[in-house]
């Protein structure tokens, strides 16, 4: 697998994982000892649980070829494609202050490692 | 004490799940320590991967892997990391995921502080920049957190 894409393919994997995770909490709520081990019941919360995994060993194999400064950059372009999922998948609504916010965040990921 | 005046709080209906009332962990700290907790996994894996000398070597045979992973500072990194985890679903349980994800972009700015005082790693001034850019959005995001229902 190309390094590229795995390192694209970690982050869209990375970004579902997160709107697995809602999808989970929403459904069995979670909190305490009782509430984590309800988790566990969750289709969603296993799906995340594989979904993190493997973000995590693409990324890795990733990082094996790409540098920091052009990985960090990108990965947070995951911002972007969670909450475009979370107003499609969980009905979320993103104001264009919270947009504005991604975007600042986004600016400020990239001159933080786009700099040596 | 703000955790008292949060424990007499009556439950919301959503959080009594068959009789069972949880306690809810404020929110804030919920996110907070699960980005702490990340970042001071990382933190500590490296100091691990460091004091052990194979931050050098390349990681080459399952044998020196699994030898890597059992560095105590390595097992210790990873098990702050996995509690951090724990607090940042009782976040997600709480909050819009589209408010929440962003705001892990902070583990850039701790993991870089904390590089610096730690392992002595250099900050250059562009790159406080960019941890300055990084906060300023993470305010933006607080300031359209009100919006959610």
């Amino acid at each position: 697998m190309s390094p590229s894409l795995a390192l694209w393919l970690s982050i869209v994997l990375g970004s579902c994982a997160q709107i697995f995770l809602k999808k989970g909490v929403d459904q069995k709520g979670a909190d305490s000892k009782t509430g984590y081990a309800r988790l566990l019941r969750s289709g969603w919360v296993w799906l995340w649980a594989f979904s993190f995994f493997f973000a995590t060993a693409l990324w890795l194999v990733a990082l094996s070829k790409i540098e920091l400064s052009y990985a960090f950059p990108l990965l947070s372009s995951g911002y972007v494609i969670v909450a475009v999922l979370s107003m499609v998948f969980l009905k979320e609504r993103v104001s264009w202050m919270r947009w504005m916010a991604i975007l600042v965040i986004i600016l400020g990921v990239a001159t933080t490692w786009g700099s040596k | 004490m703000e955790s008292e005046t949060l424990l007499h709080k009556p439950v919301p209906i959503d959080r009594q799940v068959s009789g069972l009332s949880t306690i809810a962990l404020p929110w804030q700290l919920a996110a907070l320590g699960a980005i702490l907790l990340a970042s001071t996994g990382h933190l500590v894996i490296k100091l691990g991967l460091i004091s052990a000398g194979h931050a050098a070597l390349p990681a080459s045979g399952l044998a020196r892997m699994v030898e890597t992973l059992f560095q105590p500072a390595v097992i210790g990194g990873l098990a702050i990391y996995g509690i951090g985890t724990l607090l940042w679903i009782s976040a997600v349980a709480r909050r819009n995921i589209s408010f929440l994800y962003p705001l892990t972009a902070l583990n850039y700015v701790i993991v870089s502080v904390g590089g610096k005082l730690w392992f002595g790693e250099n900050i250059s001034p562009a790159r406080w920049t960019g941890i300055g850019i990084v906060v300023l959005g993470v305010a933006l995001l607080q300031l359209s957190s009100g919006e959610d229902q």
